[in-house]
């Protein structure tokens, strides 16, 4: 599994980081910042969730 | 013989529905939701009150309202956002689209993140103890009055810079703007007007003070803007207006609801009052989500469309009724239990779109922080009369909702 995040689209509405806070954060701008870009699949439920409740579609989950 | 008895008439956006909602059913109209998501899940409504839309699609399925609040490029906020015709948040980010509307929430994208708002916890929580303590003299009083107002009200007016002397005042305003469908609220149509314009007035009297004196706060956030030219003193009116309204009676709201169901779910209540320490997120959730406190939100459809099978033109104006997603059987097991272990909880309730709840993280806040510090108090809170729902069919308000308590 492999996270790509559009930060351009980012808009720090920070669902990510409450879904998968080991895995999202946001940088000093609020901007969001991936802690691990390829998490192991135990992570795998939260991480989907928080790609699925991001408001403004910024995250992929590949593989 | 021969008759039959004609179709009962769904309405599930009357401000009377909700005004009159049965408590036994959380104040909501759930019978008229599963009909309208099983039925007609869009559906055309009309009404014939010139303060609202002539005609308009509801939309009652999870599925589609997630997807309409989620795809803001074609399905739009400029033309308005609900069903009443009366704007009190004109100028304001939420009737922008696009690139316009991310100019004006990158303003305050960064003091709205959980982090950012984890500064406020001690301020909070001394003013929830505040108002627990103020409260708990009394054994019985106005669980609205007394408690759901202020914890919300003082957070808004400290952001604003509102003196303690002029809250009462500035409640009216909201009120008045904030519910204009409720004459306890807004005596006449002029009053509405007259509190976003006393609301706009002060905030730009506020924000011009905040100018020789700025700090690390919102409002010295919104003056900075202006004066980089990424906003218009009339674009921080704006802002003002829909932050005061959008503070205050939600999160309000969703106290006045949380605690009513903890009063009639006692096996909740108990696990709550174990939790006391540090309330689980999953429990303020599902407050959030019982709570509806946003009973609809509009958006216009940009291009023909399909809507559950439903034929929708470019122009067309579409209602998202949050309860009923919020209650679809579809997406939450056993909707109508209050469960406050509920995980995961895809409630629609601060939207779920580009537009979703600036403040989302601050209502958690206010509202963890209030609930640990009045259960800490309390060994034991029973209602003492009915709770009386306000005549709306925007907010899910609550006037009023007596309780007696036992002190910890």
């Amino acid at each position: 599994m492999r996270i790509v995040v559009d930060v351009a689209r980012c808009d720090s509405h920070s669902s990510c980081v409450i879904e998968a806070p080991d895995v999202f954060d946001l940088d000093d701008n609020a901007i969001v910042l991936v802690l691990e870009e390829a998490p192991g699949e135990e992570r795998r439920a939260e991480v989907e969730r928080a790609a699925a409740s991001c408001p403004v579609a910024a995250i992929r989950v590949l593989g | 013989m021969g008759t039959t008895a004609p179709a009962p008439v769904i309405d599930v956006l009357s401000p009377t529905v909700y005004e009159n909602g049965d408590p036994e059913s959380n104040g909501l109209p759930l019978d008229s939701y599963a009909r309208l998501r099983d039925e007609a899940p869009c559906y055309l409504h009309r009404t014939q009150d010139p303060a609202f839309r002539e005609s308009v699609w509801v939309v009652t399925r999870h599925e589609d309202i997630a997807r309409i609040d989620k795809d803001g490029a074609n399905f739009i906020n400029a033309e308005g956002v609900n069903l009443q015709k009366f704007r009190a948040a004109s100028g304001s980010m939420i009737f922008l689209d696009g690139d316009e509307h991310r100019r004006h929430r990158n303003v305050t994208r960064a003091s709205f993140t959980p982090r950012a708002i984890s500064v406020y916890a001690e301020s909070f929580r001394a003013l929830a103890r505040d108002i627990v303590t103020r409260a708990l003299r009394h054994d019985s009083f106005d669980f609205v009055a007394e408690i759901s107002v202020e914890m919300p009200l003082n957070v808004i007016c400290d952001l604003l810079d509102v003196p303690q002397a002029d809250r009462r005042e500035f409640l009216q305003w909201v009120n008045a703007f904030a519910v204009t469908t409720d004459p306890s609220y807004a005596p006449t149509p002029e009053a509405a007007m007259d509190g976003v314009v006393n609301t706009r007035r002060y905030a730009l009297e506020a924000a011009r003070a905040r100018r020789t004196n700025p700090g690390p706060d919102l409002l010295s956030t919104l003056v900075a803007a202006v004066d980089t030219g990424t906003l218009n003193e009339d674009e921080l009116q704006a802002f003002a207006v829909l932050l005061a309204g959008a503070g205050t009676d939600t999160t309000r709201n969703a106290l006045s609801h949380g605690v009513h169901a903890l009063i009639h779910n006692p096996d909740q209540m108990a696990w709550l009052r174990e939790r006391t320490d540090d309330i689980p997120r999953t429990a303020i959730e599902e407050i959030v989500r019982w709570a509806s406190p946003v009973i609809h939100f509009g958006r216009t459809s940009v291009h023909d469309t399909e809507i559950a099978g439903q034929e929708v033109r470019a122009g067309e104006f579409v209602v998202m009724v949050f309860p009923a997603g919020n209650f679809d059987p579809a997406v939450f097991d056993e909707p109508g239990a209050f469960l406050l272990s509920r995980d995961p909880n895809p409630h629609v309730s601060f939207g779920v779109g580009p537009h979703s709840c600036l403040g989302r993280h601050v209502a958690l806040l206010e509202i963890k922080v209030l609930l640990e510090e009045l259960l800490r108090a309390t060994t034991r809170i029973e209602q003492a009369g009915p709770i009386r729902y306000a005549r709306d069919s925007r907010l899910r308000g609550v006037h009023q909702l007596p309780v007696t308590v036992t002190r910890a």
